[in-house]
């Protein structure tokens, strides 16, 4: 055996048949790759053990994180990850649990389930990866896809306005929520730690690239670098849109820790 | 008594007439050991606020939920009593509120008016003359005995209402024992 | 622990609604779960298990919807819990997807549904086909019919243990008819009752294959959060969890999923026989057709037709042999169902040209009388 050295994170990778189940399968360039670094670094900062946890994927590519984390954990069912995780905090409330959704499945298929767990403010970390279409299924229009962009069943330009998932969830009761994007390496892995530290119904949507799909026919490239710089310019902090007038923030999406207040945390009907 | 025996009571939404089934029904099969179906009709299905719930007793599990032909009438509305005075049997027992069925047309031999509501009205809330009806039936037919009958009401009903409930079932049971009136078996 | 199961097992006699004996059943059989959207004629289960289950510790969740409800049981089970959802014909419907989830990752649930009319509470037996079929993709369902508040109580508890025994969804096939009935109801001593709990692998996370069974057999259970690191996906997937496109994997997978219930159909599969040893002519029935056939068997036997009754406690698995054995003994078979004729199918299929067949059907909202029947068997052995 060698001894190289090697990554320490690669400890929470899954194994099957005495080999890491690695490389993933997300294209080459995506950001669901990135997410799952982040998410296992936030991990490690906590000490925490996926192990002992469950995560829920759903159906599309951001649902394939967790395959590639050594946990329990529920897939293949579209939109319905929250409606699983009500089950399971019910039965066993002190397992941690850790939803990863793309916004299909969280926003368009999902979207009841979702209003409903931060309603009820349910004890669940939710990390949506928006890459503003449905890519797995070959780059439709989502719920999320900015007005007038060209996917593959907008073909004259997307004639919907979108859902702000921030302040959907905000809206419905979730009690921390936050946005940003996948170049921001620091922001998402510190927001993932308050989030797992959270007791609450969390949201930390992340603004993904998808250089498959969406680059390609809303963007006109592939390129996964010039889609961050694009997913850049779409984006501003909190800090940065204070001085902004309305019309200079017209399009674009706000980043930041918006809101981390403590309520009582969803039980089922009780009997005291 | 003849198994299965078959007690339909009907009239309209709000007279308590599903609880008496389920109250008699109770009673039977709790106390008196015997077993029992009741169902019940009302709203779309009834039609014109009529309400209906049908009791088959039997000494043995009971084979079918439905029943063409009753031994038991209890009719307490005009329009319920046109619409389910066919069911009964011919050698059956009808039992009406006289001021509430002013037309009973068909003849039964074994037919007895029972004035329930003006007697619940006397004794200060005519809500409680389905209480009236099932003293009548208690002591009429024997299905059941009066005490059982009392200690299942005094479950199933507020405690706010049990006195007023315990006077009406003496007073159906006094009604029929005073008129002599007691169910003629058949055979 | 006695005073706790004083408390679960209502021991005694009652005379209770259908409803109520259902979720009494479940109780007994140790449910720890239930989610529920309202829907007619199934509230009082909802309702019920809302006040009961919160007093013994369980967990009660009103769902924003029935997908909701069906994948909160899914989660609950794979959690631990003994779960139950309850709801009636249309909202059945929405359940067959997280059916089809819970049938591919073998997670036991219990599913009750009150067959009724289209939109009212009207009586039915429409729905049998769906109980088998509802679900895409490729599985067995196990379906047991009550026909009185007292099997009520006693199939849930029968459901509950399949359930466990199979890792499979459990369908109680109830009916408008049984559910909005009042019956005498015999709950045993809590002590009387036999409950199945979940087997567990003995073995530890290292050695510990998810979906590794014999070949018509089911998997030992393993805890979540414990280290076992466990896929449950509904993409097809091999014994290791691991999905996988495989042809053989997707074999494997499948022959063994629909064969630990259908090849053990004789373990699971419960019939009554009633009159039939003398019978030239036989009725099969499920359900509250059931027990009007009994009675209608009764009568016909006044008349002189020697008439006997097959009651399927369970539709699914089809117990086959059960029925093939009355076809080779009898001249004509009948089904008694309230639908326009959809088991018939099944039986005719199984009776395959041993003896003739005829179908007692209808559809009008209501149980079939005793004189119903017996006048369509006159028709049909003339």
């Amino acid at each position: 055996m060698s001894q190289a050295k090697i990554n320490p994170l690669r400890q929470y990778v899954r194994w099957f048949d005495g080999r890491e189940k690695l490389p993933h399968f997300f294209c080459s360039g995506c950001g669901a790759g990135q997410v799952l670094n982040y998410y296992i670094q936030a991990l490690d900062k906590l000490g925490m053990d996926p192990n002992r946890m469950m995560h829920i994927g759903g159906v599309g590519c951001t649902a394939r994180i967790p395959v590639y984390i050594s946990t329990d954990m529920m897939h293949g069912v579209h939109g319905r990850t929250l409606a699983w995780a009500t089950g399971i905090k019910l039965a066993k409330p002190e397992l941690p649990v850790v939803v990863f959704a793309g916004d299909g499945d969280l926003a368009s298929i999902g979207g009841n389930h979702f209003i409903h767990a931060a309603r009820r403010n349910l004890d669940v970390t939710v990390v949506c990866v928006n890459n503003l279409n449905f890519a797995m299924t070959g780059g439709q229009v989502a719920p999320t896809t900015p007005l007038k962009a060209h996917t593959m069943t907008t073909p004259y330009g997307n004639a919907e306005p979108r859902f702000d998932l921030v302040e959907l969830a905000i809206a419905s009761g979730a009690t921390h929520v936050e946005r940003w994007t996948t170049s921001r390496h620091a922001q998402c892995a510190a927001a993932m730690q308050r989030a797992l530290t959270h007791k609450g119904f969390s949201l930390i949507e992340i603004i993904s690239q998808c250089p498959t799909h969406y680059g390609r026919y809303a963007l006109r490239t592939g390129d996964p670098v010039k889609l961050m710089e694009w997913i850049d310019s779409q984006t501003v902090t909190q800090k940065q849109a204070e001085g902004m007038s309305a019309e200079e923030l017209d399009g674009k999406l706000v980043l930041g820790e918006f809101l981390r207040v403590e309520r009582p945390v969803f039980a089922g009907t009780t009997f005291a | 008594m003849k198994y299965p025996l078959q007690i339909s009571l009907c009239g309209f939404g709000g007279q308590g007439i599903v609880l008496s089934s389920v109250i008699l029904g109770t009673a039977v099969v709790t106390k008196g050991g015997l077993y029992a179906v009741q169902t019940q009709s009302y709203g779309s299905e009834a039609r014109g606020g009529q309400c209906q719930a049908e009791l088959i007793v039997d000494e043995r599990p009971v084979a079918s939920p439905v029943s063409d032909d009753k031994d038991i009438l209890v009719c307490m509305f005009q329009d319920a009593y046109n619409r389910y005075v066919p069911t009964v049997k011919k050698d059956g027992m009808l039992v009406i509120d006289p001021d509430l069925v002013t037309n009973p047309d068909r003849n039964i031999a074994c037919t007895y008016a029972v004035p329930a509501t003006e007697m619940a009205v006397e004794l200060g809330n005519r809500m409680a003359a389905n209480m009236v009806m099932l003293g009548f039936l208690s002591e009429s037919t024997g299905i059941l005995k009066l005490d059982d009958l009392k200690d299942v009401v005094a479950d199933h009903v507020s405690e706010r209402f049990r006195e007023l409930n315990m006077k009406a079932i003496d007073a159906g049971a006094g009604f029929a024992k005073d008129n002599g009136f007691y169910r003629r078996q058949a055979g | 622990m006695a005073d706790a199961s004083k408390d679960r097992v209502l021991s005694g006699v009652h005379f209770m609604l259908g409803n109520y004996a259902a979720v009494e059943g479940a109780l007994s059989a140790g449910c720890t779960f239930f989610a529920g959207y309202p829907i007619t004629p199934a509230n009082e289960i909802s309702e019920r298990m809302s006040q009961r289950l919160p007093r013994l510790g369980g967990a009660f969740v009103q769902g924003e919807d029935e997908l909701a409800s069906i994948y909160a049981c899914a989660g609950a089970s794979l959690a631990g819990a003994k779960a139950m959802t309850a709801t009636a014909s249309a909202g059945y419907n929405y359940m067959q997807e997280g059916l089809g989830y819970c049938y591919t990752i073998e997670a036991p649930v219990v599913v009750l549904d009150v067959q009724r009319a289209r939109g009212e509470n009207f009586a039915s037996q429409a729905d049998v086909m769906q109980m088998r079929w509802g679900a895409s993709g490729d599985f067995e369902a196990i379906v047991v019919c009550p026909s009185s508040v007292q099997e009520l109580y006693d199939y849930t508890i029968w459901a509950f243990n399949l359930a466990e025994e199979y890792r499979n969804p459990v369908i109680i096939m109830s009916e408008t008819t049984i559910a909005l009935m009042r019956e005498r109801l015999d709950i045993p001593p809590a002590d009387q009752i036999a409950v199945v709990n979940r087997r567990y692998t003995a073995l530890p996370p290292e050695q510990y294959l998810p979906f590794k069974a014999d070949r018509f057999g089911c998997p030992d259970a393993a805890p979540l959060g414990e280290g076992y690191h466990t896929i449950y996906s509904l993409n097809p997937h091999d014994e290791k969890g691991s999905i996988d496109w495989d042809p053989d994997e997707f074999d494997r997978l499948y022959k063994r999923v629909c064969g630990k219930i259908y090849e053990n159909r004789h373990k699971i599969c419960r019939t009554e026989p009633y009159l039939l040893d003398d019978a030239e002519y036989a009725l099969v029935a499920y359900g509250s057709e059931a027990r009007v056939a009994k009675e209608a068997a009764r009568l016909a036997r006044e008349e002189g037709i020697k008439v006997g009754v097959l009651k399927l406690c369970n539709v699914w698995p089809v117990p086959v042999e059960p029925i093939l054995e009355v076809c080779k003994h009898v001249g004509k078979v009948f089904t008694v169902e309230m639908n326009m004729g959809k088991y018939c199918v099944e039986v005719e299929r199984i009776a395959g040209g041993k003896c003739e067949t005829g179908r007692i059907t209808k559809n009008r909202g209501q149980v079939h009388t005793p004189a119903e029947i017996l006048s369509a068997l006159r028709e049909g052995i003339r």
